[in-house]
């Protein structure tokens, strides 16, 4: 194996492949930086060139193009509190207020070492013991993707700052707007009104843009003071973070990569799930959950090793059994096989040479995006300087570009102005935002995999219940929700009591 | 001295641009050309794939549009709009201008959706048909590689005994659905059909044991036939292929059960008649003449195969009405 891989990275090392890396990767992180231009995005206009070179070089891009993709969201949601792909969702909730704090170049130190760790981790998980995951993950059929789901939406009550109430509400207005377009399964319209635009339903990136970055530059731009500007230190030294910083965030910093891996290795849930519950999960464990979206490393080191260790993850199936783990993964594949390479359970000791490749590829990809991000961050942080009226609405026309691009609809732009504008009212009226979008997105998941589920049962709902590894996931579903409610409920006496 | 509410003006600028970005993207392919046909194609032609990047739609697609550019010498842009089984891309092509600049290539499930009734609109009616230019005739029913079913006969006796015990994956509505009824109905059996979702989907299901059979392309599975980990049941075409002759025919086994996937191309209503026939004849051109495109199909497992515009368009109305009988019989 080690043979193997040495033999990979001397592919690799030829002048034109680590070129077309090291372009992806830079490719990626302007991507990944814009709002609304995502990894997806950048693998899918990049997939056609590559059909016209040979496979290992056409895989360096991608790679590049998919860690670039990931990683780049990081800048704009510490800079700008805008998600610059659904990955980096969580990273705007801590890495923000530390920037506000003017501590920008510990956010950037914290999320750039994470996520070139968190990925290089998963990419070891992927080389070592890709094989024995996946056949793992084959065990997840319906009912358990189920029960995930509907685990997963009970971490809303740790997103909801202050009123659960209005974090549920949040929630159940996502999963709304999720079910307008063709039902799954028997694809009947629900909530279309007879608009064959909405056939299609609406789109996860005009959803997440709009709420997140444009509701969120209605919401600056109604400021007098440019609070972007704020008393910024826009001089940064070194990286910001100290060896022993790190070390404390040791355990949070492994969790949170395992929940990455272990979402990604789930085909259809993804690294814009991830960041989301590894967030969760760090602030439910801490010690100091209050501390969380006020600025607090923990959260942008949750965020950031999560949705790069999802890229290894996606990966494990896509090379192991040949099943795409997520969007980009899918792609992928697609590149793959118009080569004549179809992915599948004998690809890795067929086709050993694009394999351990395709490995050497992302772990130069991680190094070169870790140098980037080092190099660039001093720089990154000038966008601060530019007036917003002048960056402002440039976002917003990158992000209807975006938006428009997905799907190539310009239908998606009034999603992304409805969208915009329902984000601005949430925030004015203090529902928080992340749980619209965990609805959204596992509304769905859940809705297709409950009624797969039933049908596999004879309609039955006892396996649900039965079958082992959903039964795990109900019971740690219910035992966090009767946690959480005890405590609030022992907060609640003991404030009463002084 | 204030003149207007600057918060006002930011909400009205902010509107604006939406509209101006909107309209920016409607108005570029708004100019037809109105010089006849003769100097068709002059600019390059969009090409609408109703399917994701990366599946074998897009994969099919993508590989005879770059052949095309040669004969064409204009360069061919394929955009996936993806969504609602299909039916957003189809209607884009529809309501785009019919100047020979927006063309759709798809396949059967164009004609399912309409059968279904989720379209208002059929391909082989209301769409000028540019035609055929590759046929998938190796779909197949897979089993896992320890099931107990060896061929076709033995499931189909199995589910006999056992009627809604088989559990067989399909993507509602889809192509492969149908297969299901048709098989139901010919062999006089009742499967417990189950949703799993597209091509990837169901590999997936079938490989983690949560159903018994999936219908799906021998094209996207042969890598799982050599690894012994799915047996194919037969294949629905005609006759044996040369691509796979060890597979015997659903025929053979005898069920009379024949799909093919037609992967079609087609113009939006009323485009001129000369520019669907000289984009026609470049399809014909790279399909029966093209030695690499036919190679390249080969390793897809799918084949080159041409059908001119009316022949595409009788094709298409016949297996429609084939499909609409299927549906209806099974209702």
């Amino acid at each position: 194996m080690l043979a193997d891989l040495i033999a990979g990275f001397s592919t690799m090392f030829q002048l034109y492949n680590m070129f077309l890396v090291i372009a992806g990767v830079a490719m990626g992180l302007v991507f990944g930086s814009i709002p609304g231009l995502t990894a997806t995005m950048a693998v899918a206009i990049c997939l056609p060139i590559t059909f016209v070179m040979d496979p290992s070089s056409g895989m360096a891009l991608l790679m590049g193009l998919y860690i670039g993709g990931v990683s780049g969201g990081l800048i704009p949601a510490i800079l700008l509190k805008l998600p610059g792909t659904p990955s980096s969702i969580s990273t705007t909730f801590d890495g923000y207020p530390m920037a506000q704090k003017g501590e920008a170049g510990k956010a950037f130190g914290f999320a750039i070492i994470c996520s070139f760790l968190g990925g290089i981790l998963s990419i070891f998980v992927l080389i070592l013991i890709s094989p024995p995951l996946a056949e793992f993950a084959l065990k997840f059929g319906p009912i358990e993707y189920f029960a995930i789901t509907i685990f997963a939406l009970t971490l809303i009550s740790s997103l909801s700052e202050g009123s659960i109430v209005k974090g549920m509400l949040s929630a159940l207005l996502g999963m709304f707007l999720a079910m307008v377009g063709s039902a799954p399964i028997d694809a009947f319209p629900r909530f279309t009104f007879g608009m064959y635009q909405l056939d299609a339903g609406f789109s996860l990136l005009p959803a997440l843009i709009g709420l997140f970055a444009v509701g969120e530059i209605l919401i600056i731009s109604e400021k007098k003071i440019n609070p972007l500007a704020q008393k910024m230190n826009t001089k940064l030294k070194g990286i910001g973070v100290s060896i022993k910083d790190f070390i404390s965030q040791g355990w949070n910093f492994l969790r949170s990569s395992l929940i990455g891996i272990g979402i990604g290795i789930l085909p259809g849930i993804g690294g814009g799930t991830a960041n989301i519950i590894a967030y969760a999960t760090a602030k439910n464990q801490s010690k100091t959950p209050e501390k969380f979206g006020k600025g607090i490393a923990d959260g942008v080191v949750a965020s950031e090793s999560s949705n790069n260790a999802a890229i290894g993850g996606a990966l494990v199936p896509l090379m192991a059994l040949g099943i795409p783990g997520d969007t980009v993964t899918a792609m992928l594949l697609g590149g793959l096989v118009i080569h004549g390479l179809q992915p599948g359970p004998i690809f890795f000791t067929q086709n050993t040479d694009i394999v351990y490749g395709i490995f050497a590829a992302l772990i130069i990809a991680n190094i070169a995006m870790l140098l980037f991000l080092i190099y660039g961050m001093r720089y990154f942080i000038r966008i601060l300087s530019i007036p917003r009226h002048i960056l402002l609405p440039i976002i917003i026309a990158l992000c209807a570009v975006g938006a428009f691009a997905e799907n190539n609809r310009v239908f998606d732009i009034w999603a992304l102005l409805f969208f915009g504008i329902l984000g601005y009212l949430l925030i004015k009226f203090k529902f928080p935002i992340a749980p619209v979008i965990l609805g959204f997105i596992l509304g769905p998941i859940a809705e297709t995999n409950l009624r797969r589920g039933l049908q596999l049962t004879d309609e039955s709902f006892w396996p649900f219940l039965t079958h082992p590894i959903a039964a795990v996931f109900w019971v740690i579903a219910i035992g966090s929700v009767v946690l959480k409610a005890w405590g609030n409920h022992k907060k609640k006496k003991s404030l009463g009591g002084v | 001295m204030k003149f207007v509410n600057p918060r006002f003006l930011f909400f009205a600028i902010f509107i604006g641009m939406f509209l101006l970005l909107a309209a920016c993207s409607n108005s570029t392919d708004g100019k037809a050309s109105e010089n006849g046909s003769d100097d068709y194609p002059e600019k390059s032609i969009t090409v609408v794939v109703p399917a994701g990047a990366g599946g074998d739609t897009d994969r099919n697609t993508r590989t005879l549009a770059k052949n095309l550019e040669d004969e064409l010498g204009v360069s061919l842009v394929v955009q996936n709009v993806n969504g609602a089984g299909g039916s957003t891309g189809t209607r884009q092509v529809l309501d785009a201008d019919p100047d020979g600049y927006t063309v759709l290539a798809f396949h059967d499930a164009a004609l399912i959706n309409n059968v279904l009734d989720l379209t208002d609109y059929s391909i082989a009616d209301d769409f000028e048909v540019a035609g055929i230019g590759i046929l998938d005739k190796a779909n197949t029913f897979m089993v896992s590689g320890d099931s107990k079913f060896d061929n076709l006969q033995d499931m189909v006796a199995y589910a006999k005994d056992h009627p809604g015990e088989v559990k067989v994956a399909t993507e509602t509505g889809a192509f492969t659905h149908l297969q299901l009824l048709k098989l139901q109905e010919e062999a006089d059996v009742e499967f417990n059909i189950v949703d799993a979702g597209g091509a990837a989907d169901k590999i997936k299901a079938l490989l983690g044991g949560q159903v018994d059979v999936v219908p799906t392309s021998l094209g996207l599975v042969q890598e799982y036939v050599d690894s012994g980990k799915m047996k194919s049941l037969g294949v629905m075409s005609d006759e044996r292929l040369e691509l796979f002759p060890d597979v015997p025919t659903f025929k053979e086994q005898g069920y009379d059960v024949v799909f093919d996937k037609i992967f079609f191309w087609a113009f939006p209503p009323e485009t001129p008649d000369d520019v669907v026939n000289k984009f026609s004849d470049a399809m014909e051109k790279v399909v029966k003449e093209n030695g690499e495109f036919a190679d390249k199909l080969k390793g897809y497992g799918v084949n080159p195969e041409y059908v001119g515009p009316g022949e595409a368009e009788k094709l298409i109305k016949e297996t429609q009405n084939n499909y609409k009988e299927i549906y209806d019989s099974s209702k």
